[in-house]
């Protein structure tokens, strides 16, 4: 009788986890079509291997840049107030820093552009390297985003905005994966390239699943609630989704020398992963919600 | 001063007010008058709550007890909402009342998410009476109410007295008396949001977050309804 009355919540649903996954593959993809102005002959040069990739890895980051803007903006309660957090600025909530690095990141996307059209080397260094670290900073603040919740000790934890770096990481790979293999561009040198980047993303996305699921048990009261809450509410997307389906079964395949190296397996494995990063994200974002609805 | 406040908390600080509130569970008979005061006092849309009793049945039969625990936003001296709150619609006044100004609130739902009482919702949009819609609404220790001299509205119509409200720093108000008192306890101290709503003789069953799920037969079809008729609906989005 009347504890219906407990549940007033209004949590973060589907359009802020398809955001926090696109705007970590729209992130990755502009850091890999940056990378040849970025590092140029750093590491052997094996950044120049993007260069095919320069102008549709743009094109393709500024399109999910104008995905993520209107859909952040229409899950906003007062969509027509969307620049207040930019006019009002706060800088203790992260909201703010990424409202105010969202239209930048956007900016540097354009400047690197008419660098590259314009074959201006300087400015595509000066946007590239800034495009970057913005780049870097949208899955980081939607980690902080999370993090800073201290509250909610599922999401109040210093691994989330590492964990969504790095799950931008694997998804930017799939992007850039998927449209060089369509375009018939993935050659020897982008692959070990992609390699690298996928393999090193799915070790560490490993490593992290592990430690949360030692935190999830040996943590408080709380954590141990949002651990009973992701097997029973979020089991399959959760063992299956993620860990099966988007962590282990790309690892594997990556971790094979020659198998791993296969365009098609790369490009299978990075997509996979995608789905992980994905399934990951809404796991976490969902179920962090739910442990104080019966407080 | 705690990070993102607009004023340093006052509790204890000389010459200025703290208000407070004590409830007093031993007197509470959860009659629900308070969630209507409140309802009335602010047209408070079907669906949402800013102060509400929760129930709880322990025991089976025939020791059984009931108990009843009001709950409303705690206007915590280190606000996790007001820290995170993008456009600083949310604010710490100086009185210590954690207030909105709906002008600027986006509704990006950050403050719902931070909050660990559960003390926030979202309005509907479209509202017949009250033109604010659309944008995230509190408690506001109905500080109108508090600034013309008069007592909240839920604290005016209890009708046990088992809210009681006042000034903290104050050594005579009925507040300080109850606190210096009694055994006092608030909820999720170890959040460290130092939360300023004070409860008389809380059983554990009540501030318990992990064992307090709904345990009797009526508890649960409540929230089972209440899931499956929210279900899909915008702001839930599927999740529950």
């Amino acid at each position: 009788m009347f504890e219906y009355m407990e549940y007033n919540i209004a949590p973060w649903g589907a359009e802020i986890v398809i955001y926090f996954f696109l705007i970590g593959v729209a992130a990755m993809t502009f850091v890999y079509a940056a990378a040849p102005a970025v590092f140029g002959n750093v590491f052997g040069g094996v950044a120049k291997s993007m260069e095919p990739f320069q102008k549709v890895g743009l094109i393709a980051s500024f399109v999910l840049l104008l995905i993520c803007g209107p859909l952040l903006i229409m899950d906003l309660g007062q969509p027509s107030r969307f620049l207040y957090p930019i006019l009002y600025f706060h800088w203790t909530s992260p909201l703010s820093w990424g409202s105010l690095f969202l239209p930048l990141f956007g900016l540097c996307i354009i400047g690197f552009y008419f660098g590259l059209v314009k074959g201006n080397q300087g400015l595509m260094r000066v946007t590239g390297i800034l495009g970057s670290l913005l780049a870097l900073s949208m899955p980081l603040y939607t980690g902080l985003d999370l993090m800073v919740n201290q509250t909610r000790e599922l999401w109040s934890n210093p691994t989330i905005p590492l964990l969504f770096v790095i799950l931008s990481m694997s998804s930017g790979t799939a992007v850039v994966a998927v449209i060089q293999l369509v375009r018939g561009q993935l050659n020897a040198q982008a692959v070990e390239f992609l390699h690298a980047f996928l393999y090193l993303a799915l070790a560490v996305t490993f490593a992290l699943f592990l430690a949360e699921w030692v935190v999830l048990n040996y943590g408080t009261g709380e954590k141990q609630q949002a651990w009973e809450i992701i097997n029973q509410q979020f089991g399959f997307k959760y063992w299956g989704m993620t860990f099966l389906i988007g962590i282990l079964a790309p690892l594997v395949l990556v971790a094979m020398p020659k198998l791993g190296r296969d365009p098609r397996i790369l490009t299978l494995a990075a997509v996979l992963s995608a789905v992980g990063a994905y399934s990951f994200r809404e796991v976490l974002i969902y179920a962090g919600q739910l442990t104080q609805i019966n407080f | 001063m705690p990070v993102g406040l607009q004023a340093e908390p006052s509790l204890g600080v000389p010459g200025k007010k703290r208000w407070a509130m004590v409830v007093d569970l031993r007197r509470c008979i959860g009659c629900m008058a308070c969630v209507c005061a409140d309802k009335a006092e602010y047209d408070v849309p079907l669906g949402v709550w800013r102060t509400i009793v929760k129930v709880k049945d322990t025991g089976h039969y025939p020791n059984t007890k009931r108990h009843f625990m009001p709950r409303l936003c705690n206007h915590c001296d280190n606000p996790p909402c007001v820290r995170n709150c993008p456009t600083e619609a949310t604010y710490k006044h100086e009185d210590g009342f954690v207030l909105q100004r709906y002008e600027r609130c986006i509704a990006c739902r950050t403050c719902v998410a931070a909050c660990p009482y559960n003390a926030r919702h979202v309005l509907p949009r479209n509202r017949d009476r009250v033109k604010i819609g659309g944008v995230v609404d509190k408690c506001t220790f109905c500080n109108h109410r508090v600034e013309k001299g008069l007592q909240p509205a839920c604290v005016q119509t209890c009708l046990g007295r088992s809210r009681i409200f006042g000034d903290l720093n104050d050594p005579n108000s009925e507040v300080s008396r109850l606190v210096a008192r009694h055994k006092t306890v608030v909820l999720k101290p170890d959040k460290g949001t130092r939360p300023q709503v004070y409860y008389i003789k809380p059983d554990r069953a009540q501030t318990e977050q992990v064992f307090s799920a709904p345990h009797s037969y009526a508890a649960r079809s409540d929230a089972e309804a209440f899931y499956r008729h929210n279900r899909g609906s915008k702001f839930f989005s599927g999740v529950l």
